[in-house]
């Protein structure tokens, strides 16, 4: 018996994003910073265990985890509001941890029944305590937006007004979702280093190389702001323009692959106005090291006689599936047979991130699907008349991938059934891991 | 003896039934002494469900867990039934990682392996305004065609059951389309201070709507055993009773699940996972529970399995067994004594596993100084005397001088263990090993509960902790290196409880910069136990 005949509902099996309070660990990224919890005593443990702990076993450092302080809201919050609780917690928190800045994150109780945080959180601004507040209830948004909730929370609750000067080739770099996008320590490591390497300074913002909040303290004065993403950042370089007056440029594909990476750096040179005799100094280094890479990998490439197969599927948030894409179709050679963008992203990007999808490589035009259920992806790719031999997906696409006899490289969250710890797939170094994964996938498909 | 209410479709709260709490500090004797609802003791004076008991309360908590994690780890991985979870998308953020305790447990028990089904509703915002009853429609519809399970689930959460979206009529209505069980569970996070009362609310919807109400026929050598997703330590060890194991929950099939009021007895790994079941079976279906203590440690092996025996009538063969495995076990675990004599423990779990597992280590001569449970029950559902795990412990292995109830919160934790100085530390549920191995203590996590079950579980165990121990060196090392976020004023406190005693310390010190100001305190370098 079948009930309905509608393909798509709204309903979602294997999740591939959380929600929004899950950017409790943006917070997280940042060194020094803790998030305190205004929610339910289940969400902070449901966050840590699908963002950190079981997504490339990356661990939630040190404010992740079960060290959040939380309310754990309960019927009586429900019935009579969280404030004074949350007033408790937060007075308590600044006596038992230790951090730089906290960040209120709310979960769906204290959303739905309109806690006033921000006028508990006020209070203890007017003392000068460093905190903010972001309203991160799970119906809100996912965990994109509420990063993008958290970022802006800083910037106007923290860093404030500034009107002072800027610095020349100081720039703030706002890029891959931290946690939830597996590798993002490995790659926001290399994008800081080859954008050094070409002459900026470089407020990387999370991760190791993140100089923390006194970092953050100087994301005003930068000179621009780069949004290295399909969307994500964009609204808050948007912001930053308005209320810093910083230019800022959008470039949607993080560059995998040297090709990409030096025309990369070199729209940035040009952007930032740095010496380009240096920066083409940067460049030439890192393409050689590259290239010896190159005259050895094509050795496999060009004569690897049981087979490399060229039909490939991609099923990733936006900004690494046309990254992927970009390096597969354009740089290797490969044949992209599918992407499924995964992160649904916000409806005023999705014509922009069409259109960058319709325009990998001179011969490759993809159309780009947003589907977030992992059982209508299962049916999309089950249906493509030539299936793909390697799947660049998630944990969710093992079982499909031996379904029809293709390899998987899980680039997607969540990662599951890897251990990740610097490893990145974007810039000079990063793709020589990307390299390495997607190909060890193909020589593990002989029996 | 408390009346298992399966009328109502809501589960009643540990709270309400048993006197749960979720924090509290003492000696394991006194927490005996006031929970031994048998003897009329209890700090409330009463008997049974009056029994009260206080609990330590403070200004500062860490996150928890909640019941619709518990009722997901449950209701989530029965093998033809799906899950509908009637919330936004972030409740179903553990789901990638039950899905691999929901593969290995499908491995260990040579079933298909295969993804977990559970499916969000995934509500939104404007949802939030005007209800999200229709789109839970939809997802029964879409889970109907997608699988045609035997049975399906509806878990309500914090914002659905904030906004009172009827689950209830949802159930009812498809219940009747579909013709088969359509539960709703009332799983919300904040419904319960602990977790453990998402085990209840999943069993209460398979007590009320998939056991088999009327059975025809009896099977005498069925045992149902209620565990998580441990490998299969019971049917080896059953057969020598001539005996069949019947698993639920987990990686049960909705017929085992159905079966369970044909069984001859219930066990559980847990009484904190199988207390509401096993009392719920043995009221209304006449499936009587072995009344004994766990099977953990070889004196707590030998009472279950002859009353299990007892109830099965299987005596004789109970005795062979007992000697047969005091025989074979009894030299290795001498051995084992040795090799692991002078090193102490500890053990943070919930709390009746926790139990258990503080006799298997005293049994293999290890020291106990403290323990940390996540929950205390009072009393289990059966409210008989020969359940009581706590007193079990205390009166055969000896008391346990810091002996914490404690909701996770690593702050507490944290405390404790540098007071405690354990060795090593066995655990389960995550947030708790990281603050141990930043102290410098490895951690055995016991995510495949069975490993410690029985008399080979003591052996298990021994050869376990000797392997652990070898890694310390990795754990003393991090400990030279990294810190752990605390303050300085709370890395100074020796008492975990402190705060719960003295909340207005809060209030102290704390200067309007006060965080920058304990921020740039010089912080010791080294926090490790060595």
């Amino acid at each position: 018996m079948t009930i309905h005949e509608t393909a798509r509902t709204d309903s979602i099996t294997r999740p591939r994003y959380v929600c929004a309070i899950g950017a409790m660990y943006s917070a997280i990224a940042i060194p020094r910073v803790m998030p305190i919890a205004q929610c339910g005593p289940g969400c902070v443990d449901k966050q840590y265990a699908g963002l950190a702990y079981i997504n490339g076993h990356q661990g939630a450092g040190y404010a992740g985890g079960a060290s959040p302080p939380c309310v754990n809201t309960g019927e009586k919050e429900v019935v009579f509001g969280g404030n004074e609780r949350l007033r408790d917690l937060i007075q308590a928190t600044l006596k038992v941890m230790d951090a730089d800045l906290f960040v209120v994150t709310t979960g769906c109780i204290s959303d739905i029944v309109g806690d006033d945080v921000q006028s508990v959180v006020g209070e203890f601004q007017r003392r000068n305590v460093p905190i903010v507040y972001a309203e991160t209830g799970g119906f809100k948004g996912n965990n994109f937006t509420g990063h993008e909730t958290i970022v802006d929370a800083i910037i106007d609750q923290f860093l404030g007004d500034y009107d002072g000067e800027k610095e020349a080739g100081l720039v703030n770099v706002w890029t891959v979702l931290p946690y939830h996008n597996t590798f993002w320590r490995g790659d926001l490591a290399e994008i800081k280093r080859i954008l050094e390497g070409i002459g900026l300074k470089v407020n990387i913002l999370f991760g190791y190389r993140s100089g923390g909040v006194e970092e953050w303290k100087t994301v005003p004065k930068a000179q621009f702001n780069l949004v290295l993403h399909t969307w994500l950042g964009l609204s808050t370089a948007k912001h930053l323009e308005k209320k810093y007056g910083q230019p800022f440029l959008h470039v949607p594909v993080i560059p995998i692959g040297s090709i990409e990476t030096t025309r990369f750096l070199r729209e940035v040179a040009e952007f930032a106005g740095v010496d380009k005799a240096a920066a083409e100094r940067f460049i030439e280094r890192e393409e050689e090291e590259y290239y010896a890479y190159m005259d050895n990998f094509s050795d496999f490439y060009s004569e690897y006689f049981l087979g490399i197969p060229s039909l490939f599927a991609v099923v990733a948030d936006s900004a690494y599936a046309l990254a992927i894409n970009k390096f597969l179709g354009n740089q290797l050679g490969l044949i992209p047979v599918k992407v499924i963008i995964t992160e649904d992203p916000p409806e005023e990007h999705r014509e922009a991130i069409k259109g960058e999808f319709r325009n990998i490589a001179p011969d490759i035009s993809l159309e780009a699907e947003f589907i977030e259920d992992s059982y209508v992806i299962d049916q999309q790719i089950r249906a493509l008349p030539r299936k793909p031999a390697m799947l660049l997906g998630s944990t969710w696409d093992n079982d499909l991938a031996k379904e029809i006899n293709s390899g998987i490289v899980e680039v997607g969250y969540p990662v599951s059934r890897e251990v990740i710890l610097n490893r990145g797939y974007v810039g000079y170094r990063g793709t020589l891991s990307l390299i390495e994964a997607l190909f060890t996938a193909v020589v593990r498909r002989i029996p | 003896m408390t009346k298992i209410n399966i009328e109502n479709t809501a589960v009643e709260s540990r709270e309400q039934r048993l006197g749960t709490i979720v924090s509290w500090y003492g000696k394991a004797s006194e927490l005996s002494e006031i929970s031994q609802y048998s003897k009329g003791g209890g700090c409330g004076g009463g008997k049974g469900r009056r029994c009260t008991i206080c609990e330590a309360s403070g200004p500062f908590s860490q996150a928890s867990g909640c019941t619709d994690a518990m009722a997901e780890c449950q209701a989530g991985n029965i093998r033809d039934a799906v899950l509908i979870k009637h919330a936004p998308l972030g409740c179903s953020s553990f789901q990638v990682a039950l899905n691999t305790i929901y593969r290995y447990g499908l491995a260990m028990r040579g079933h298909k392996i295969e993804n977990v089904t559970v499916t969000s509703t995934n509500l939104r915002e404007d949802d939030m305004v005007f209800g999200g009853i229709d789109k839970l429609r939809l997802t029964v519809e879409d889970v109907w065609d997608r699988y045609h399970p035997k049975a399906i689930f509806i878990g309500a959460a914090c914002a659905t059951a904030i906004i009172g979206d009827d689950i209830d009529s949802v159930a009812i209505e498809y219940g009747e389309k579909l013709g088969i069980p359509v539960i709703p569970m009332h799983c919300e996070g904040f419904r319960s201070k602990h977790w453990s009362t998402g085990f209840d609310a999943s069993q209460h919807g398979i007590l009320r709507s998939i056991v088999r109400k009327n059975p025809e026929k009896k099977q005498e050598d069925l045992v149902n055993v209620i565990s998580l997703w441990g490998s299969d330590v019971f049917t080896p060890m059953l057969k020598n009773l001539n005996l069949r194991v019947n698993y639920v929950v987990d990686m049960a099939s909705v017929e085992d699940l159905a079966q369970t009021s044909e069984a001859a007895a219930t066990v559980a790994f847990c009484n904190t996972l199988g207390t509401y079941l096993s009392e719920g079976l043995e009221q209304h279906y006449g499936v009587p529970q072995v009344r004994a203590t766990q099977p953990y440690g070889i004196k707590g092996t030998d009472e279950w399995i002859r009353a299990l025996a007892k109830l099965t009538h299987r005596e004789e063969l109970a005795e062979e067994y007992i000697a047969r495995e005091h025989a074979r076990i009894e030299p290795i675990i001498d051995g084992l004594r040795k090799q692991l004599a002078g090193l102490s423990g500890f053990v943070a779990t919930g709390s009746a596993y926790a139990h258990g597992m503080m006799c298997v280590l005293r049994e293999l001569g290890i020291t106990l100084k403290g323990s940390q449970v996540f929950h205390h029950d009072p009393i289990y559902d059966s409210e008989d005397p020969a359940q009581d795990t706590l007193a079990f412990l205390v009166d055969n292995y000896g008391d346990i001088e810091d002996f914490t109830v404690s909701v996770r919160q690593p702050y507490q934790f944290y405390t404790t263990l540098k007071k405690v100085k354990p060795d090593f530390i066995t655990i389960r549920h995550n947030g708790l090993a990281p603050v141990a191995s930043r102290l410098g203590i490895p951690s055995i996590p016991l995510g495949d509960e069975h490993q410690a079950i029985g008399y080979q579980g003591v052996i298990n165990m021994g050869f376990i902790i000797l392997a652990v121990m070898k890694r310390q060196r990795f754990h003393q090392d991090l400990a030279k290196h990294v810190k752990s976020p605390y303050s300085q004023w709370w890395t100074a406190q020796t008492d975990a409880n402190i705060l719960s005693k003295h909340p207005e310390l809060i209030w102290d010190d704390v200067s309007d910069a006060g965080v920058s100001a304990v921020k740039r305190a010089p912080q010791p370098i080294s926090e490790g136990t060595g």
